[in-house]
């Protein structure tokens, strides 16, 4: 293969993509059809996630779980806390029965939900749209911290992400703000609009109230209105005040998720409920624009606009270039991808093709930093390393290296830029992951130059295959591949 | 309720295997000028600084914030009581610390703080609180950096994996977490070196990575090993009385201590963003807070009498209670200055009410001090920078703005 042609193939398979395996880049053929063809084949999940649970399954488990709580502290009431010994054989910290029971009950769960996750992207035949798949998940954002979303994170990307990866992007965007994990993440679930028949109803029996007891009055919380404008859609440049966010806010009101005797019901279908008493009756103002009240399909609209505004539009070019392409996206880039967007109505594979066809993105100067979860995922792949059941050893690493999974330190999700992720203690875990990834390297006819020419060849700088030769042990040389500053870029 | 460390715990992973302590490479150099120390401690979320240090000798406060009012006036069956102050502000009843602090006169609150953006967005305010200027774009370094960059031979420490926009830029600084329990295999290392040294890059960085860990010499891993076990024997402590923050804070406490250690530190938390219940929320996360601010003093203890420390927030959040038990994005907030330098034990900063007609947009505490004012007091009080170099450099764009007098004890001011 003529040289340039090796290196497209590289940025496709490398940048693009997840990572190559051995002998990847060789076989590729020409890169831009591969990267187009990668989109015309849906995100093939290779059965990983068969037998999983799916959101409503998890509703219903937990709906199980706090009987079992009731019962629990019902049958312990006045009885002391148990407690298990400590490592001096005294007595150390008391067992609290009810995480115990939370763990019985979906620790397995969480863990199948991980592996699961591991095993698709070291073994992908999509790795382009298993990237892009990520990069939507990061998009949307949202924690394992917060406890009540936890069980959630991982379906919402089974469901909510990968069947709209190819197709339009409101579709996406509305499975998401109705996903279980999104209305719990951002405290949609709870918000209530402060005139709707259920407010009325508390404050009409806490006025008939008079034991003092303080007041819980319903309303309104404005958390998810302002991410989805701020980060989902418009961007935090887009010209929108204060006011535009409270209206939205008040047309959220009643996106809910059915309640525990609710789920008893056969009826039950979805993860999602539009409670009309908990509806702000009348019409909001968003964005110079009025919607008429329509229940649930009020908020429906507003997400429509937002999906084809100009403003989306650039945003999310702008960040899906950022994340393909350079930390700094050329202009000419970023307005090819959000015109191509708009003048399709919306539809994303529109965005990717611009993206795709544009020719700075096969530039030699376009490359980005592998993030930690990039790096684990490139090693495992490289390596053709098996990640097994147990996701400790995977999500451990991504810990320390400051990116584990579904776990961002806010909506906006991770960064992927070097400035980020390019500090001395960072490069000092990533020796050490490199070590760690490649003791897990089959020894059997390893031939780490081969290895590193298969997999980042065009950009194996001559020094670095110097240095892989020189090593005293084949498992060395792999960990100074995976440890190499040619290995920390997706080229 | 519902923590990282218990979800680690469920997927098997123990909190204790992201938590041992490395040493501080032994930089020798002379000690600069007063060898003061001053650290930065950001909450990340927004803490809502009427819930953390509840004003309630305000008129408006009470009915404002309903279920989440706090008293000092004797415990109730559910709540104790908010720790009092002054005739108009308290403590909440987690900072017990914070408490003795301020008896010591080492404690100065300062209300009604904001950055010069008063937008309500997480990540453009946290950008303007950490470079320094009005806009999420107005530096691309970040101002305690530029602090760092002023003064020759002075080093910075970020505890922090990667490097947080408030660190980045020309000063030197060194990230520090708790490592992987590994070794690494210096051959490896060796070897590696020319590499990273072509990618321009990388290259300093790693450079760094190198310096800072020892270079895998028997004994520098030894005694890194040594310090390992004193900070686990400490962690244990330190993750009792609560999470990671105590235990990161010790560990900028213990580098800060030594003579040749870091001046300037930095320390980053999460979890600020009470939407919802955020009485249960805070009720945790304060008592963190007041944890790691005692193991921060305690573990500096050689230096906190030459020693600031401030506690940060992007903003503060709105009077008035929303629909769900917590509060959304406000303007106006708290800023906490602590330390055995500090003239604490007085509440500080214009409290510009919380009645109708006193608020910011009918909805906010109304902003009176430029967060700006006061690290420019405290920058050039503590550690000596100049006004015209503060107005500049680290600054820009707030020559205007006078730095903030009266923060520091006289002798130290001086």
């Amino acid at each position: 293969m003529a040289t340039a042609d090796a290196r497209r193939a590289a940025s496709a398979l490398n940048r693009l993509g997840l990572g190559a395996r051995n002998g990847e880049i060789a076989a590729l053929g020409d890169a831009e059809s591969w990267a187009l063809g990668q989109l015309r084949r849906r995100a093939d999940d290779l059965g990983v996630f068969a037998g999983l649970p799916d959101s409503l399954d998890y509703l219903r488990k937990e709906a199980q779980l706090q009987q079992q709580r009731r019962a629990l502290k019902r049958e312990e009431a006045g009885q002391p806390a148990p407690t298990v010994p400590g490592k001096d054989g005294k007595d150390g910290k008391p067992v609290n029965p009810l995480a115990r029971l939370y763990a019985r009950m979906f620790g397995a769960d969480l863990r199948r939900e991980a592996s699961a996750r591991w095993r698709l992207a070291a073994r992908s035949d999509t790795p382009l749209a298993e990237r892009l798949v990520r990069f939507w998940s990061n998009h949307f954002a949202v924690s394992v911290d917060k406890g009540p979303a936890r069980l959630y994170a991982a379906p919402m990307e089974r469901e909510a992400i990968r069947p709209h990866l190819n197709g339009r992007f409101y579709d996406m965007l509305l499975a998401v703000e109705q996903h279980p994990a999104m209305l719990r993440y951002l405290d949609q679930a709870q918000s209530v609009g402060p005139d709707s028949p259920l407010a009325e109803r508390v404050d009409r029996r806490l006025a008939r109230r008079a034991d003092g007891q303080p007041a819980r009055k319903l309303g309104l919380n404005e958390n998810l209105a302002r991410e989805i404008m701020e980060l989902h859609t418009l961007g935090v440049g887009a010209h929108y005040t204060q006011t535009d966010v409270t209206q939205f806010a008040r047309a959220l009101t009643g996106w809910s998720l059915p309640l525990p005797r609710e789920l008893e019901q056969d009826d039950v279908r979805r993860a999602f409920k539009f409670r009309p008493f908990a509806h702000e009756p009348g019409s909001v103002t968003v964005l110079g624009r009025t919607y008429a009240d329509d229940g649930e399909n009020q908020a429906k609209a507003i997400l429509a606009d937002f999906a084809v505004h100009p403003a989306t539009a650039r945003h999310l070019a702008t960040e899906l270039a950022t994340h393909c392409v350079s930390d700094t996206p050329p202009p000419e880039l970023v307005s090819a991808m959000a015109q191509a967007y708009l003048a399709s109505g919306g539809m994303l594979p529109a965005l990717y093709a611009a993206l795709l066809q544009h020719p700075v993105t096969w530039a030699p100067q376009a490359r980005k930093i592998r993030t930690p979860q990039d790096l684990l995922v490139a090693g495992l792949r490289a390596g053709a390393i098996d990640p097994g059941d147990k996701p400790q050893p995977w999500e451990g690493f991504l810990m320390r290296l400051g990116q584990p999974t579904f776990m961002p330190r806010s909506p906006a999700g991770y960064t992927d830029v070097a400035a980020d992720w390019v500090a001395p203690d960072a490069l000092w875990k990533r020796v050490q992951v490199g070590e760690a990834l490649a003791e897990r390297v089959a020894r059997v006819g390893l031939d780490p130059r081969a290895l590193a020419a298969g997999v980042i060849g065009p950009v194996l700088r001559p020094d670095t295959l110097t240095a892989l030769a020189r090593a005293e042990a084949p498992e060395q040389a792999v960990a100074l591949l995976f440890a190499s500053p040619e290995f920390q870029w997706r080229v | 309720m519902s923590t990282r460390r218990e979800f680690l715990r469920l997927m098997g992973l123990s909190a204790a295997a992201a938590a041992t302590l490395t040493l501080w490479p032994g930089i020798t150099r002379a000690a600069t000028g007063a060898d003061t120390r001053f650290l930065v401690l950001m909450l990340r979320g927004g803490l809502d600084g009427i819930h953390a240090l509840p004003p309630y000798g305000d008129p408006g406060y009470a009915q404002l914030r309903g279920p989440l009012a706090l008293t000092p006036d004797g415990p109730t069956a559910e709540d104790p009581a908010a720790l009092r102050l002054d005739g108009t502000f308290a403590l909440h009843p987690a900072l017990s610390f914070a408490q003795q602090l301020y008896q010591r006169g080492q404690l100065l609150p300062i209300v009604a703080a904001a950055p010069p953006y008063w937008g309500r967005s997480h990540f453009e305010a946290q950008d303007c609180v950490e470079n320094g200027t009005a806009t999420p774009d107005g530096a691309q370094t970040g101002w305690l950096n530029r602090a760092v960059a002023t003064l020759p031979g002075v080093d910075g420490l970020a505890v922090s994996t990667v490097m947080p926009l408030m660190m980045r830029g020309g000063g030197r600084i060194s990230t520090w977490s708790p490592p992987l329990p590994m070794r690494v295999n210096p051959i490896l290392l060796q070897r590696l070196e020319p590499l990273y040294a072509e990618d321009s890059r990388l290259a300093a960085a790693f450079a760094d990575a190198l310096a800072n860990q020892g270079e895998g010499s028997g004994a520098a891993m030894t005694s890194a090993m040594g310090a390992d076990r004193a900070m686990a024997a400490g962690k244990a402590k330190a993750m009792g009385s609560g999470g990671r923050l105590p235990q990161l804070m010790q560990a900028a406490g213990t580098f800060m201590a030594r003579a040749d250690g870091p001046r300037i530190g930095f320390v980053e938390d999460y979890g600020w963003d009470t939407h919802a219940n955020q009485a249960a929320i805070l009720a945790r996360k304060l008592k963190e807070l007041d944890a790691a601010c005692a193991s921060f003093a305690q573990a500096a203890q050689p230096v906190w009498s030459r020693t600031v420390m401030v506690v940060v927030t992007e903003f503060g959040r709105t009077a008035r209670i929303n629909g769900t038990n917590g509060t959304d994005h406000g303007t106006g907030g708290v800023m906490f200055v602590a330390g055995g330098a500090v003239a604490g034990g007085r509440v500080g900063g214009q409290w510009p009410g919380m009645l109708p007609g006193q608020l910011y947009q009918d909805r906010d505490i109304h902003a009176t001090t430029d967060f700006r004012a006061v690290f420019k007091g405290l920058l050039a009080g503590h550690l000596g920078i100049r006004e015209r170099v503060l107005a500049a450099r680290v600054f820009p764009g707030s020559a205007a703005l006078a730095p903030q007098g009266g923060l520091l004890r006289a002798a130290l001011a001086a």
